[in-house]
């Protein structure tokens, strides 16, 4: 009898546990559709609002990138010295570049660019604004406007600023790594990169940094107007940018 | 919401900042777009190759092309011909064109380790160049290939090398005759006893060796005396030799007398010499005489000429005509 009892309890509590997680879901897509449609706002970038916007990207951007670039260079110099002399010890040397490329390049620094800007500003901003926001209901237009957008903005462009600039700084310090200060191995690299970087591998290298902007920007603040504790937000986040890295290491090697 | 705004960190020259981050971000994105088009050859003249092959396996759209170790060409599509062979369709830059000749050879090579590699020889550098869109068949060198082959061969010779040295192989038995001939050898008949097969053929060779040996002795001892008996028939006082010697200094006396005469003849022929060298002058004199009576007779001509010119009763030769 007991069980009998408990089986629609379950179903019962499964069923409320799918509703809210499409739920989340559903008030996640609505808050993309929202950005999205003000993103493509002239207003958003209007007088009114361009000192707010301005403030929150160089806030969120500048102190990230400076951090980001220096432990990023070091890891990845640490990297490709690993990768080197491994290929050296065992004879194969001109792979030594492509490599570096594919497992730096495409792969860890946008990760890493994502989670870093993640971590250190969107999850905290995301958190920050829903405990100020603690007895406010839905948020209005004024306050998407004016509250929202901005910081969604700023997430974005941070995780495309991060990753292209570390991507380069990579590139670089990959061909001085291998090279050293001269100039002439810069045709070979350049072929090299060439052969790496193809339409479908670039293809999926800016969706894969999109979409981790997205991922980044949009999740802490989609949940941030409703009682948040963050870690259901940083682990949506993680989730999320798992999926968009399984699809493109798919896309890259299948 | 002014009081929220207010609580965000401050930040001076936000809007100027802002700018300037949007711009490097701009320009990254820019040079690194640019950038790549460049390393993928978006900005070169080419010209195009078609090679040919019958198998394109391990060649891949975007791999060089290397001469001399030096990338010259990109592999741009690969299809396959309505004959069933692989195209491969390579870009080259027209820069780097001129290095392909029209006796250029191009070869498809997989390494063990690693991809494919296309490369291109040109023996003949004075050659015309390669013409745009030529096709040219490519030789594909495969390593992996070989190795079934190898193993084959590898298997093949294990298998005679096991014929060979297996229990009842030719080999085998060749050893265990030669173990058996040692054997013999080291017996107590040694070599004698190989031969003659069994100890009684051994015994009986030995009896008739020793008898040889006996009849050869004698043999010796008598060839030896008839040699001491020629030695006193050719060298002894009155041998062959002495006469021989005898003969030898008549031979010699012969031979004085016959230069004596020689030295006779040679005094005949100086003296006969003297006598031509007289005769010689004797002619040198006649010719001189020769030329004197010429020249008398010629001064008698001329003198006859003059008293038949000066001659008062000269004979009219000419007839005068009425």
């Amino acid at each position: 009898m007991n069980t009998q009892a408990s089986i629609p309890g379950v179903l019962e509590r499964l069923q409320q546990g799918v509703a809210a997680w499409l739920n989340s879901w559903w008030r996640l897509l609505h808050f993309a559709v929202l950005m999205f449609s003000l993103a493509l706002t002239p207003s958003s970038y209007g007088r009114e609002n361009r000192p707010v916007l301005a403030r929150h990207l160089v806030a969120d951007t500048a102190p990230n990138l400076a951090w980001y670039g220096v432990l990023s260079a070091l890891v990845s110099l640490v990297l490709i010295r690993i990768v080197v002399v491994t290929s050296q010890s065992y004879g194969l040397s001109r792979f030594a570049l492509e490599m570096v490329v594919r497992v730096l390049v495409l792969e860890l620094i946008p990760l890493t660019a994502a989670a870093f800007v993640a971590l250190r500003t969107t999850l905290p901003a995301g958190l920050e604004l829903a405990q100020r926001r603690h007895a406010a209901g839905t948020a209005s237009g004024d306050e998407l406007h004016r509250e929202f957008f901005p910081r969604v903005a700023a997430g974005i462009f941070a995780v495309w600023m991060l990753a292209a600039v570390s991507c380069v700084l990579t590139l670089i310090l990959a061909y001085l790594s291998l090279y050293g200060f001269t100039p002439w191995a810069l045709t070979g690299y350049t072929r090299v990169v060439g052969q790496v970087f193809n339409p479908a591998v670039t293809l999926i290298l800016v969706l894969k940094i999109v979409f981790f902007s997205f991922a980044v920007g949009l999740i802490p603040m989609a949940t941030s107007n409703r009682i948040s504790h963050g870690l259901a937000d940083m682990v949506r986040v993680f989730g999320v940018m798992l999926l968009i890295e399984i699809a493109s290491l798919m896309g890259n090697y299948y | 919401m002014t009081e929220q705004n207010n609580e965000a960190a401050p930040v001076r020259n936000a809007e100027f900042k802002a700018a300037l981050l949007l711009v490097l971000m701009v320009a990254l994105v820019l040079g690194s777009a640019v950038y790549l088009l460049y390393a993928r050859g978006a900005f070169e003249s080419t010209q195009t190759l078609i090679l040919q092959a019958d198998d394109s396996e391990g060649v891949v759209v975007g791999m060089d092309v290397t001469f001399a170790g030096f990338p010259i060409g990109r592999v741009r599509r690969i299809e396959l011909s309505t004959e069933g062979k692989a195209h491969v369709v390579v870009d080259v830059p027209r820069k780097d064109a001129h290095w392909l000749r029209s006796s250029s050879i191009f070869t498809l090579e997989r390494g063990l380790v690693g991809g494919a590699k296309l490369r291109a020889f040109s023996g003949i550098p004075t050659d015309p160049p390669l013409e745009d869109g030529a096709t040219r068949a490519l030789l594909v060198g495969d390593p992996g290939a070989e190795i079934p082959r190898l193993l084959a061969a590898a298997r093949d010779l294990l298998q005679n090398l096991n014929d060979l040295t297996a229990e009842n192989s030719a080999l085998a038995a060749s050893l265990a005759n030669v173990a058996g001939v040692t054997g013999k050898l080291n017996g107590p008949h040694g070599a004698m006893g190989l031969i003659a097969g069994d100890e009684k053929g051994a015994q009986q060779l030995a009896e008739r060796a020793n008898k040889l040996l006996i009849t050869v002795n004698t043999l010796a001892t008598k060839a030896d005396k008839l040699i001491g008996h020629a030695d006193e028939s050719v060298f002894g006082p009155s041998g062959v030799a002495a006469d021989a010697q005898a003969t030898i200094q008549q031979l010699n006396a012969l031979l004085a007398d016959a230069r004596n005469s020689l030295k006779k003849m040679d005094a005949v022929l100086v003296e006969a010499q003297a006598v031509a060298s007289n005769t010689k002058e004797a002619t040198a004199d006649l010719g001189a005489l020769r030329g004197e009576v010429e020249s008398s007779l010629r001064r008698v001509e001329q003198l006859v000429n003059e008293i038949n010119r000066k001659w008062p009763f000269k004979r009219d030769t000419e007839i005068k005509l009425p």
